[in-house]
């Protein structure tokens, strides 16, 4: 190979891994850029709060809240110490199975906002699961060998059925996926709230709740505190998932048929692959991803269904974008998000700041992410000034 | 007479460094038509939106009518009475003849709370009357209910309805018959009668020298020459164009043709709008020939090649493969039967641009034997393939990582001629194979395609180059509104001939054109 | 103009037919039987008057996402823009109130206010698709997701619960005379101010976009951006008009329901928007991008959401409330799977490069 082949070679690989390095400035930017915004929300909240004995005097007005002390209550309520690191991951594990939920069809050029539907569905599909097949099942060992697949089976299987759908209505009806599955996603908490209600309901307890499921079912916490609901395990099989979609998107046939289609739908077609067959098979299998993080949200967590399900759908959106949809970054986005679920307890419980901030959070982030040009267009104006100096891509 | 536009030393640098005008000097004078010819890239529309004030010149100055002027927007350009006919239209396709003429020009009514769409009406009307455009019937008609031919009228009617003196028309009879192309050239007449400046870009000889008063040939971005279009041959331009000696003659082996390998029966088949584009085609290609397909763009042409490759449903007849019936086969199951398909949208169908060269190696192939391992592709066979690709066809960078984007067009298309080739096919669907190819990658592709036909491969070839389809075939079907007008011996017929039959026409033919 | 008059026949016809089959249907059933009381809550006149009521976010949601789609932007963000309408409105009712302002004049105001931080929103959501080239279907996202943070957040920080107080709604206004017509008049005559400003609305943004200059480039601009940009006319400033415009329909919607119908903010779940915004993407696609066949499909969805209030009166059909509030997003599934493909402008979605 002549010096100047090489060369060209080398500078080809740096142009690409500029690019992917490029997508994870971004993201990091979109972070603290919304860190930024959320300083000056809770500094807009603290001043129109009213409180006994304000945190912070700016120039005479008072603010109710501190924005570097509630950044520090976050950070040490999500990592902390062992209780606080394992909620954190509790979160995390949970959001991996929601953001996969995103990022499969992503990859195949389908947006899925189900995920929050499929999840709830699944979760009630595991615990209806689990309580019927435990009447026939004893306990124990081999309770738990029979129930916690049961509960699995469950939730992947009815989160599936729930992707499956909108798939179905797209390749029959050429419906439009991004209206299908929002909508969806009421139908979803309404279906399954009177579902509970009218059948599955535990009348010993005030609330709309199933019965608990039985402690062989129970996914108990291990080698972490008890009260956060989080076993090592099963973080482990999660991030076990998350390989396994990993090895699917990048060595499987399907998985390269998926993002051919994704990439450029035309060629996909071209080259023989079967629209209908990649749009299916990526639905349902996001819709029994979520099943599956809804059936762990289940046994690991509550240990029964009932309503009023967290967010995690659409939280795992935020996290499959932030991490550019790519299986390899969604563990340390899902960390993110985990510990802003975590972190924003910890500030509700210890500041009373509301924690549906995170939720403000959430949302910038995908809205910052989505806007990569902003960046560029930053960092040029930055570059012009002499302030940084950073390649920006050539021609457009 | 007086000069219209004046170009001094118009240089156009684009970012990324890409030089596409290079001190170019022009001088137009009024009523006249001028043509601009030059090969595809030779900067001729990028001087020309330069005019139009869609780009900003790097260096020189534009003047109209002895003024200096400086466009910003193609809205400057319009108020000095320049317009631009561009090759593909800038039509809004759900709007009426009349919304689109007034667009961006209504006659706003109390305050901009009505338009006078009367007052547009009666100037629309009287346009029509006064250079015979014929379209007064049509005002109220959505424009995507119109044949091309009239959709190129309206542009003008828009062009004159802005006030106009100066006419760019960017490649305008590529996707008219020569008919109505005809009928555009005597809309020239009209327009220059009426003291009217036109600017006419092209790459076809034979209408530059039709329609011109001066001819400026353009290449690699530099201006070769200015010549009177009375003074000058087909040879001489053509030399200037390219800057050799071209020749597009090709030399090839008698013709051995062996038994039927696609045969279509009775095809029909719509677009995606619904309407039928081909109707009852009945066509046979044996192995060892080439079969070519004429015509204008958009008569069928790709709805016949989508059909027969698996793209899209036919509403009747029967398409066969060596005796079998595959009209209800996928795509995949078609190309398993050994049938290769060189798109002519090679970046939107044939790579996937954003896939670097291995990934697109395998596109086609992915559930092959060949490529698989179990679930998985076998991404090591893959590369070795993507390598045989890059040597056997030439394909440069000869970077198997490198992205098909970052691809030029030539080497693009070698890369998918490769994969193709490779498959080792026994029916070749090659449409527009050259298209926007340099010089050197279509003469390397019209070997290959002879040889492929040598080895005894049945070829399908759509070309709209004329050129293309007459010197590599061994039969011409040529199609016409959806069904073969005739099918013809090159050696037989005459350019002309084809001309008529490509416009629907009959004409008398020694029919010795072998078996159907 | 012809067409658009048989159309219209075609619609209104066919639902006086419907009328009339009900109104034979109830003449035919059995006396005290459940499908006589199912009939009888239909032909009620105080069932005509609720579904104009409830039709009011969805059909404003519905004008709002045509103005943008049409200039080619996709905006998914309309829920958000409905819940920030939503809560502020409610939140400048309730200072002024505090404040001692009269409450016509505080609801008023209060209306404004929630059309102003719509709008405000919009340009945010504008500048960010149509400057910084965000990808328009996750922003959209973001919007509402932000929007779902946000308002309650807004809320328990100004009165300490995720529901505001109440602050009545504007009642309705019964026109002289009309009212007084059978049938009609307490229908159409004496309704909330937000049922006859939707029923004026449909009209007026069909006439807009058919027949003035900001309508025709609006049209231009999602179809074919090119053909703007070369008549001269900035397809960004068009696009920055279209989602402005989204975002004072979207306003309207947002606080008009809470302040005409509903008479607080509600932040739990979905909050008290619940997807009605959604349901209003659905009625253009419906209505094909016409404003008034659009209108048409928000009071069809709203048939359906306005039965649950009637038939929860009726004991013996012993049917979930719950299931009931989602009835029009089954319904509005069921219909898009008949209703066919509609013609989407062409452009849509993609960015448009001005420059070179």
């Amino acid at each position: 190979m002549s010096p100047l082949k090489e060369r060209f070679e080398g500078l080809l690989g740096t142009i690409v891994r500029l690019s992917t390095g490029q997508r994870i400035l971004v993201s990091i930017a979109a972070v603290i850029f919304a860190i930024g915004v959320g300083v000056l929300v809770i500094l807009a909240a603290g001043s129109v709060a009213s409180c006994g004995s304000p945190a912070l005097y700016i120039m005479g007005v008072e603010f109710c809240y501190n924005p570097l002390e509630v950044w520090l209550v976050m950070f040490d309520g999500s990592f902390g110490g062992n209780f606080e690191i394992s909620r954190t991951l509790r979160w995390t594990t949970l959001l991996l199975f929601t953001a996969l939920s995103f990022a499969i069809p992503y990859k195949a050029g389908l947006f899925n906002i189900g995920a929050q539907g499929q999840f709830v569905l699944g979760s009630l599909g595991a615990a209806v699961g689990v309580i019927w097949v435990a009447t026939v099942v004893p306990g124990g060992a081999v309770g738990r060998i029979v129930l916690v697949p049961t509960g699995l089976l469950a939730g992947a299987a009815v989160g599936g059925l729930y992707g499956f759908l909108p798939g179905y209505l797209k390749v029959r009806f050429e419906m439009n996926e991004v209206v299908t599955t929002l909508l969806f996603n009421f139908i979803a908490t309404a279906v399954a709230f009177v579902l509970v209600d009218r059948y599955f309901v535990d009348e010993s307890i005030q609330g709309t709740q199933t019965e608990a499921i039985p402690e062989a079912a129970e996914l108990n916490p291990q080698f972490f505190a008890n009260s956060a609901d989080f076993s090592l395990p099963v973080f482990v099989f999660a991030l076990g998932i998350v390989a396994a979609a990993y090895w699917l998107l990048t060595r499987t046939t399907v998985g390269y048929e998926l993002r051919a289609m994704g990439s450029q739908q035309k060629a996909a077609i071209f080259g023989g692959v079967d629209e209908r067959f990649t749009t299916l098979f990526s639905m349902t299998t996001a819709g029994a991803v979520a099943g599956i993080g809804g059936a762990l949200y289940v046994l690991m967590v509550l240990g029964r269904w009932q309503t009023g399900p967290p967010p995690l759908g659409f939280d795992g959106i935020a996290v499959s974008i932030l991490a550019g949809n790519n299986p390899l970054g969604l563990f340390p986005s899902g960390l993110l998000f985990g510990a802003l679920q975590s972190g924003g307890q910890a500030i509700q419980f210890q500041l009373g700041i509301p924690s549906e901030l995170v939720g403000v959070l959430r949302g910038l982030i995908i809205l910052l992410v989505a806007t990569p040009e902003l960046f560029r267009m930053m960092g040029k104006r930055l570059n012009r000034r002499g302030v940084i100096d950073i390649e920006t891509e050539g021609s457009n | 007479m007086s000069v219209a536009v004046h170009l001094d030393g118009i240089t156009k640098r684009f970012p990324g460094g890409v030089l596409a005008n290079d001190q170019i000097d022009l001088e137009i004078e009024q009523g006249s038509v001028h043509v601009l010819l030059g090969e595809n890239g030779a900067g001729k529309s990028t001087l020309m939106n330069i005019l139009y004030g869609l780009y900003e010149p790097t260096e020189g100055t534009v003047r109209i009518d002895g003024e200096t002027v400086d466009f910003e927007t193609p809205q400057d350009a319009i108020e000095r009475g320049v317009g631009m006919i561009h090759q593909h239209f800038t039509l809004v396709d759900p709007m009426t003849v009349l919304e689109n003429i007034a667009l961006g020009w209504e006659p706003i009514r109390y305050g901009g709370l009505a338009i006078d769409d009367g007052a547009v009406e009666a100037d629309i009307r009287e346009l029509s009357d006064r250079y015979g455009f014929g379209i007064a019937d049509d005002i109220h008609t959505p424009v995507e209910e119109l044949s091309v031919g009239v959709q190129q009228r309206i542009e003008v009617v828009k062009t004159l309805y802005r006030g106009a003196d100066i006419f760019i028309f960017d490649e305008p009879t590529s996707v008219l018959t020569p008919q109505e192309a005809d009928q555009l050239f005597e809309v020239f007449e009209e327009l220059t009668a009426q003291g009217k400046t036109i600017i006419f870009i092209t790459h076809k000889l034979d209408e530059a020298l039709t329609v011109a008063d001066r001819i400026t040939v353009l290449r690699d971005g530099r201006k070769v020459g200015t010549v009177d279009g009375a003074g000058t041959t087909q040879d001489e331009l053509a030399r200037q164009m390219v800057g050799r000696d071209v020749l597009l003659n090709v030399d090839k082996e008698p013709v051995n043709r062996g038994d039927p390998q696609l045969s279509v029966s009775d095809l029909s088949v719509t677009n995606d709008q619904g309407i039928q584009k081909v109707s009852g085609v009945d066509l046979t290609v044996h192995r060892g020939e080439i079969f070519g397909v004429a015509g204008v763009d958009g008569n069928g042409q790709s709805e016949l090649v989508e059909a027969i490759t698996g793209l899209r449903e036919h509403t009747a007849g029967d398409i066969s493969i060596d005796g079998r019936e595959i009209g209800d086969l996928s795509r995949r199951e078609r190309m398993a039967l050994g049938m290769s398909y060189i798109p002519g949208e090679r970046q939107e169908r044939a790579l996937v641009l954003d896939f670097d060269l291995v990934q697109n190696a395998v596109l086609g192939s992915q559930r092959d034997d060949q490529f698989r391992d179990g679930r998985q592709i076998d991404w090591d066979a893959v590369r070795e393939h993507t390598e045989e690709i890059i040597e056997t066809y030439d394909v440069r960078p000869p970077n198997p990582q490198a992205l098909a984007r970052s691809l030029s067009g030539g080497n693009q298309q070698k890369f998918v001629v490769g994969r193709e080739f490779l498959r080792e096919p026994d029916l070749v669907v090659a449409a527009h194979p050259t298209r926007g190819v340099d010089v050197g990658s279509m003469e390397f592709i019209h070997d290959q395609l002879l040889e492929m036909r040598d080895r005894g491969v049945a070829i399908l070839l759509v070309s709209a180059s004329l050129d293309e389809v007459t010197s590599l075939s061994d039969r011409i079907g040529v199609l016409h509104d959806g069904a073969f007008a005739d099918v013809v011996d090159p050696e037989s017929v005459s350019k002309e001939q084809l001309g008529l039959l490509m416009a629907g026409e009959q004409i008398e033919t020694e029919r010795a054109v072998g078996p159907q | 103009m012809g067409e658009v008059l048989r159309t219209a026949g075609k619609w209104i016809g066919g639902f006086v037919g419907l009328i009339l089959a009900l109104i034979v249907a109830r003449a035919v059933a059995p006396p005290g039987s459940v499908s006589e009381q199912i009939l009888d809550a239909l032909l009620d006149t105080g069932y005509a008057s609720a579904v104009l009521r409830v039709a009011v976010p969805v059909a404003f949601a519905a004008m709002g996402g045509i103005f943008a789609e049409k200039t080619g932007v996709i905006n998914i963000g309309i829920e958000g823009f409905l819940i920030l309408s939503a809560l502020s409105s409610v939140v400048a009712v309730v200072r002024l109130s505090d404040a001692g302002v009269s409450p016509q004049m505080a609801l008023w105001t209060g209306f404004f206010a929630g059309i102003l931080v719509s709008v405000g929103a919009a340009f945010v959501f504008a500048v960010f698709v149509i400057r910084f080239e965000s990808n328009q279907v996750i922003a959209g996202l973001a919007i509402w997701l932000i929007s779902l943070g946000l308002a309650p957040f807004v809320s328990l920080i100004l009165f300490e619960s995720v529901n505001s107080p109440s602050v009545g709604t504007f009642g309705t206004w019964e026109i002289p005379l009309l009212s007084e017509i059978p049938v009609l008049g307490p229908v159409l005559f004496d309704a909330s101010p937000m049922v006859y400003l939707m029923l004026v609305s449909a009209p007026l943004c069909w006439y807009v976009l058919r027949s003035t200059q900001l309508g025709r480039y609006i049209r231009a601009c999602g179809d074919n951006p090119r053909a703007l940009d070369t008549a001269g006319v900035s397809v960004s400033r068009t696009r920055y008009k279209g989602i402005l415009i989204s975002g004072v329909f979207c306003g309207i919607g947002g606080a008009g329901f809470t302040l005409g119908q509903l008479g607080r903010f509600v932040g739990a779940g979905e909050t008290s928007i619940g997807g009605r915004g959604f349901l209003g993407i659905v009625a253009y696609l419906f209505g094909n991008y016409n404003p008034i066949a659009s209108v048409g499909g928000a009071l069809l969805f709203a048939s359906f959401d306005a039965l649950q209030f009637r038939l929860q009166q009726i004991a013996a059909l012993d049917v979930p409330q719950q299931l009931f509030q989602v009835l029009p997003f089954i319904v509005v599934i069921l219909v898009l799977m008949f209703v066919g493909r509609t013609r989407i402008p062409a452009a849509l979605g993609e960015h448009y490069d001005e420059e070179e």
